[in-house]
């Protein structure tokens, strides 16, 4: 209290001080700068999440256990909206997902955007609510019980999904065997690729237009998105390719061959990769409309305050 | 600095050998001794003259080795990510300059950077001038000039920016393209001269580039030296104060101590792009790729200072669109391509002769008027920078969009209205708060400042000491002239109405004059430290205007 | 300023010049620092006691800041300097500016250092003059504006007497025939950019797209016929990039230019039949073949590639400045500045199931000119 008494005392004293008005142009320009620092999203998401902890890929066939393991996931998580065959119909606010294969279920689970809470509303990408294990199950049990058999299922298993987590390990040299592992593949996937630059121009002439050069994503129409890139796995862009979740077109295997979505996973995850030449801020590679905001608040307010020095009311005390 | 130092014979010798060709000695001085009004906003145009200097020493940089060539090679150079990538030899040879020449990135970079802070400091110049009602007679001309060059100096950005040939900067060139095309009959043939035949061709970078390096830095550079001899002869205008009048200038000599300063700001200027273009990135070409005609990135945008010609493309809507018979002009295209650019640089270009024709003030304007003292003035170039400013954000409107999980035709909604709604709004709330400081400097004049000391009178009613501004202050205060106005209701010595009150023009000339001066208050016999807040116990009624007693009565 | 000061002033050279707060340097040593109740008072923005020298102790101060701000401005210089050769380009086994992280570190190294050394410049200069100097402020009078009248009388009279004696006024036939002569001169910068570019003509109704040619992906590194695209490789809610197919030379993976590039790509939609709109005509149902639709993928508005399609709503977006198109109804504009819908191009399926186009565009592809749908 007394504190801030005198706080205010200070303050009120100095509140006609002739530099007290640049004092508090500065202290504002400050805050907003610091404000959009914050609010702006760390550039170091692509990269932390390469290097995240975590999961095995079970490769073997899934056992009649997986499948019950994976009804039982079913109809705890799933069924209230796509109803108990996944067929919805009605009363259920879900789609039929019959038709849609298990790379489409695959893609939804894993970018967690599937459980959700609101049918209508397009989801963002989130923790997903099942861990690894969970997800080979119920896709054992989709793809035996409910799903269509001509729809697309998980693509190859070479494409790396999402690195193992240490949550899902009791001890520590698993672990590291399955990150190792895992690391191995991705860079196999990655490096791989017969021909990065033909991936470029599949991603401009097909992707960049809604996922923005950087795969920093873009907006649609009514309210909708086309998501961040960053984060995803090179098997999720592969799902998100051959099932088109949401407003998203498909791109079949047919007309973007398996090797030229290999070409164009790596053209991105390498971009994203690439350090930014340029210097370390890159403005989360928003481009012109974020150069233009910094050249006002940071390059012009700096000059301008080195102008205000330099023609400050120079005083014999000062 | 106490004693006159005999200069030394080698500066004697030179100064001599200067002075028998030149005759120079008496102008020298003079010139020497040229008075710079010390104010940091007297400095925002020499951001920009010093972002100019460096942008064409960076400018000469990149030409050593830029190939404005749009002739298509596989890239080998050193950049891997690109090899056997096919490119124009432009965007081959932007990525020899970021990655083959030491410092190039860094050079790019300061070029790109200068170029945002030239316009923007031209930018707040602007505005600087315009809300200080600088650009009165005798300024006018410059101020044209200055106009000129902020046009000049958009067009330039553009073209720069175009020519690397990465994939944002060959959509700039396609935009330029489409509104010309949509230009009625000469459309298609002026795009087909441009770009030497169908889009892109093969000739638009070399022409850009032609343009860039050449053409318009040439009269920019006229035009800026014409400017600055205009402002050295004519002088500068300053803020009033102690001993500034309409005759004389006060500030500080250029010798010693304004070249010094204004040296050290050129270095500030530089110092901080550098740091900029050495720490941020702009326009990474090589992350961008190349251009091809059939690819788009979401999130396109030009430059900041374009923004307001992409927001205008972006919301104006095809309602007005005229087809008939098969022949369309397409207006969507062509107001925000050229009306919108019209009306933002033409309203500004007129604007000081409609404002004296308005007033009837013919007189000379040394000293520069507070904005608040111009509040229809102020208001205006309120309600201007919020028409500006909504089109500029409409420019990025995707963007918005997607940040703040807005619809996007939300966004286009909302600018389409408040670009129109928001400048009256602008305007009247401007207007408002000139008027109100006005009320507040009347009061402060006459009155005293508050001094933030509360005390209790005998009576047992609490006041706030005042306490007598300085005389600086006052000089501040007292430099509201009424705002010149013709005479609204002139009738000569017969009962006619002047001549230049009749007619149309004469009578919206009146309507506007009136409209201009109507809510300005008047400062009219008011003396300093006259007020009775002053003299507390002691309310003498005799030196208190009719304001006063109202307030008197009141409380 | 009183009458005294001015006397020390400007040893009678210029009137306008005055030193407000010191004399001039002949009047020796008197600043206001050592007369604090001084004359100044009457004018200039500062009140006395802010016009002055700097006591001598002062002075040394700043020098010694002011030194401290240059030496940090020669070690930011040469730090610029060794930054500059610590990174050759295209050295083998050397670190090397083309890697990106080894450019970053270059840019920063160079920009840091240069940008101190920039700094360190300016703020020494500042303190110098803000901190060394004495500090005063001086007068200058503006020039009196306009001219006195009997000036301007005196330059009237000579020009017009110059201009009597050239007979420009009193020659007509001379002057018109001089006005004349120069007429064909300004036309001729004109007429000479006649040749740089060539006339419209029909070029800009006409692509290279012809009744049986094939279709490839866009961007797809494929050879031959094995890059054609099938009617069944699209599924429905599938889109895709794809351009005419040319025999490829070794300059243009795909044969084309991007001038033909920029007219004849299109985007190719699948959907069920079903989706169609009513309102499509028939003339347009026929262009499209088992639910794949053509469009040409260069917007009616500026030109920019409007190929956002979204596969719930059938809109076409274009991401420049959001003219939307109904892929469901011939590209109708449905929202945006766009003036006319997305030109459709006619398609079709040779013997074995390959796409093909059946014919050109349906209207002008790229920016809607004034004459775009003469003849339509």
């Amino acid at each position: 209290m007394t504190r801030n008494g005198e706080t205010v005392k200070w303050i009120t004293a100095r509140r006609r001080h002739p530099l007290a008005g640049y004092v508090v142009v500065t202290l504002a320009l400050t805050l907003f700068g610091v404000g959009y620092a914050v609010i702006a999203p760390g550039a170091e998401r692509a990269e932390a999440q390469t290097l995240a902890a975590e999961a095995a890929a079970a490769e073997e066939q899934p056992t009649a256990e997986d499948v019950a393991e994976g009804r039982e996931i079913y109809n705890k998580t799933c069924a209230s909206c796509h109803g108990p065959n996944g067929e919805a119909g009605e009363g259920y606010t879900g789609p039929d997902i019959t038709g849609e294969g298990a790379a489409a279920v695959d893609f939804q689970v894993s970018t967690g955007r599937m459980p959700s809470m609101n049918p209508d509303a397009q989801m963002p990408r989130k923790p997903p609510v099942l861990n690894q294990e969970e997800i080979d199950d119920l896709l054992a049990y989709y793809n035996a019980e409910l799903g269509d058999p001509g729809a697309p299922g998980v693509p190859s298993s070479d494409i790396p999904g999402e690195p193992p987590k240490r949550a899902d390990f009791e001890d520590h040299g698993a672990y590291e065997e399955a990150l190792e592992e895992w690391e191995a593949k991705y860079e196999d996937y990655i490096e791989g690729a017969k021909n990065p630059n033909a991936g470029m121009e599949l991603y401009l002439a097909n992707c960049a237009h809604c996922h923005s050069w950087s795969g920093q994503g873009g907006a649609l129409t009514g309210g909708r998105w086309a998501p961040e890139i960053g984060d995803a796995t090179p098997l999720q862009i592969y799902e998100a390719m051959i099932t088109g979740p949401g407003t998203m077109p498909e791109f079949s295997d047919k007309v973007i061959t398996p090797d030229e979505k290999q070409d164009l996973i790596a053209y991105v995850k390498d971009l994203q990769a690439e350090p930014n030449a340029g210097g370390i801020f890159d403005l989360n590679r928003v481009a012109q409309v974020a150069e233009g905001f910094i050249a006002w608040t940071v390059g012009l307010t700096l000059i301008v305050a080195c102008a205000i020095w330099i023609t400050a009311k120079q005083r014999t005390h000062d | 600095m106490t004693r006159t130092t005999q200069a030394p014979k080698a500066l004697r010798n030179a100064g001599n050998y200067i002075d028998d060709r030149f005759h120079l000695a008496k102008t020298g001085k003079k010139q020497l001794g040229k008075v710079f009004p010390n104010h940091w906003s007297f400095m925002l145009g020499e951001i920009a003259l010093y972002s100019f200097i460096i942008l064409l020493v960076t400018g000469v940089f990149l030409t050593l080795w830029f190939k404005p060539s749009m002739a298509e090679i596989v890239y080998d150079g050193a950049y891997e990510p690109m090899q056997g990538v096919t490119m124009s030899e432009a965007y081959a040879s932007t990525l020899y300059i970021n990655f083959e020449v030491r410092g190039g990135m860094l050079i790019r970079q300061i070029h790109h950077w200068a170029a945002l802070i030239f316009l923007a400091a031209m930018l707040i110049h602007m505005l600087r001038v315009f809300f200080t009602g600088a650009f009165r007679k005798p300024r006018e001309i410059n101020w044209l000039i200055g106009i000129a060059l902020f046009a000049l100096a958009m067009v330039e950005g553009l073209f720069g920016y175009s020519l690397p040939d990465d994939l944002p900067s060959g959509m700039g060139v396609r935009i330029l393209q489409g509104v010309m095309m949509a230009l009625p009959i000469v459309g298609p043939y002026a795009s087909m001269f441009l770009f030497g035949g169908a889009f892109p061709g093969e000739d638009i970078i070399p022409r850009l580039y032609m343009l860039h390096i050449l053409l318009i830095p040439g009269i920019l550079l006229a035009l800026v030296g014409a400017h600055i001899l205009i402002l050295w002869h004519q002088k500068h205008t300053q803020y009033p104060g102690k001993g500034h009048t309409e005759k004389r200038v006060v500030g500080t000599p250029m010798l010693p101590a304004f070249a010094v300063k204004g040296g050290a700001f050129f270095f500030f200027v530089f110092a901080v792009i550098t740091a900029l273009s050495g720490f941020v990135q702009i326009n990474p070409i090589h992350l961008f790729g190349p251009f091809t005609p059939t690819s788009i990135t979401s999130g396109l945008q030009p430059d900041w200072y374009m923004g307001f010609m992409e927001g205008s493309l972006r919301i104006f809507p095809n309602w007005f669109d005229i087809d008939v018979a098969g022949y369309s002009i397409p207006t969507a295209v062509l107001v925000p391509g050229l009306v919108v650019p019209g009306l933002v640089f033409g309203a500004m270009a007129l604007w000081p002769f409609v404002e004296a024709w308005i007033s009837g003030d013919r007189r000379h304007h040394n000293v520069a008027d507070r904005p608040r003292n111009a509040p229809v003035r102020t208001g205006m170039g309120v309600a201007g920078i919020t028409f500006y400013g909504l089109l500029w954000m409409a420019g990025s409107n995707d963007i918005l969009s997607e940040t703040f999980s807005i619809s996007l035709y939300a966004t286009t909604w909302f600018f389409r209205i408040t670009v129109i709604v928001g400048p009256i709004i602008g305007f009247i709330i401007a207007k408002r708060a000139c008027l109100g400081l006005q009320r507040r400097d009347r009061e402060q004049l006459e009155h005293g400042y508050e001094s933030g000391t509360i005390q209790q009178l005998p009576s047992g009613e609490f006041i706030e000491v005042h306490k007598e501004s300085s005389e600086d202050v006052v000089h501040v205060l007292e430099s509201k002239e009424p705002v010149s106005r013709i005479d609204v209701r002139a009738l000569d010595e017969n009962g006619v109405e002047a001549p230049s009150s009749r007619g149309l023009m004469g009578r919206l000339r009146l309507r506007l004059a009136e409209w201009y001066t109507r809510d300005n208050v008047s400062f009219e016999g008011v003396e300093p430290h006259t007020g009775h807040h002053l003299r507390h116990g002691a309310h003498g009624e005799d030196n208190l205007s009719p304001q006063d007693r109202e307030e008197a009565a009141t409380t | 300023m009183t009458d005294t000061n001015r006397n020390h002033d400007n040893d009678g050279a210029e009137g306008p010049d005055r030193v407000i707060g010191t004399p001039s340097s002949a009047a020796g040593s008197r600043v206001i620092a050592d007369n604090p109740q001084g004359d100044a008072s009457q004018e200039g923005a500062y009140s006395p006691e802010e016009t002055h020298t700097r006591p001598e102790e002062l002075q040394r101060k700043g020098e010694r800041t002011a030194a401290m701000w240059f030496t940090l401005a020669f070690l930011g210089g040469v730090g610029f300097l060794v930054s500059y050769f610590l990174f050759p380009p295209d050295a083998e086994g050397h670190p090397s500016i083309a890697s990106p992280l080894i450019g970053q570190w270059s840019n920063m190294l160079m920009g840091g250092t240069l940008a101190l050394s920039l700094f360190g410049i300016a703020a020494g200069m500042t303190v110098w003059a803000r901190q060394i100097m004495p500090h005063y402020e001086v007068a200058n009078d503006y020039d009196e504006l306009p001219s006195p009248p009997e000036e301007k009388s005196s330059f009237s009279d000579f020009f017009m007497r110059g201009a009597d004696e050239s007979g420009f006024t009193k020659r007509p036939l001379m002057r018109r025939t001089l006005l004349l002569a120069m007429a064909p001169l300004g036309l001729a910068p004109i007429v000479l950019l006649r040749d740089t570019g060539p006339l419209p003509r029909d070029t800009l109704r006409h692509t290279l797209w012809e009744p049986g040619m094939h279709m490839v992906v866009e961007g797809a590194a494929r050879h031959g016929e094995e890059g054609w695209i099938h009617e069944d490789d699209l599924t429905p809610g599938g889109m895709i990039s794809a351009l005419p197919y040319v025999e490829p030379d070794a300059e243009h993976p795909h044969g084309l230019s991007l001038n033909d590039q920029a007219q004849t790509v299109i985007l190719l939609i699948k959907m069920h039949e079903r989706e169609f709109s009513e309102e499509m005509t028939r003339e347009q149902r026929n262009w499209t073949h088992n639910g794949i639709v053509a469009y040409s993928k260069i917007c009616t508005h500026v030109g920019c590639p409007a190929a956002l399609y979204e596969s719930e709503s059938h809109r076409i977006l274009c991401p420049c400045h959001q003219s939307t198109f109904d892929a469901t109804n011939g590209a109708k504009v449905v929202f945006g500045p766009a003036n006319r819908p997305l030109p459709m191009l006619p398609i079709t399926v040779d013997e074995e199931g390959y796409l093909v186009a059946d014919g050109d565009f349906s209207e002008p592809v790229g920016p809607t000119f004034w004459d775009a749908q003469r003849g339509k």
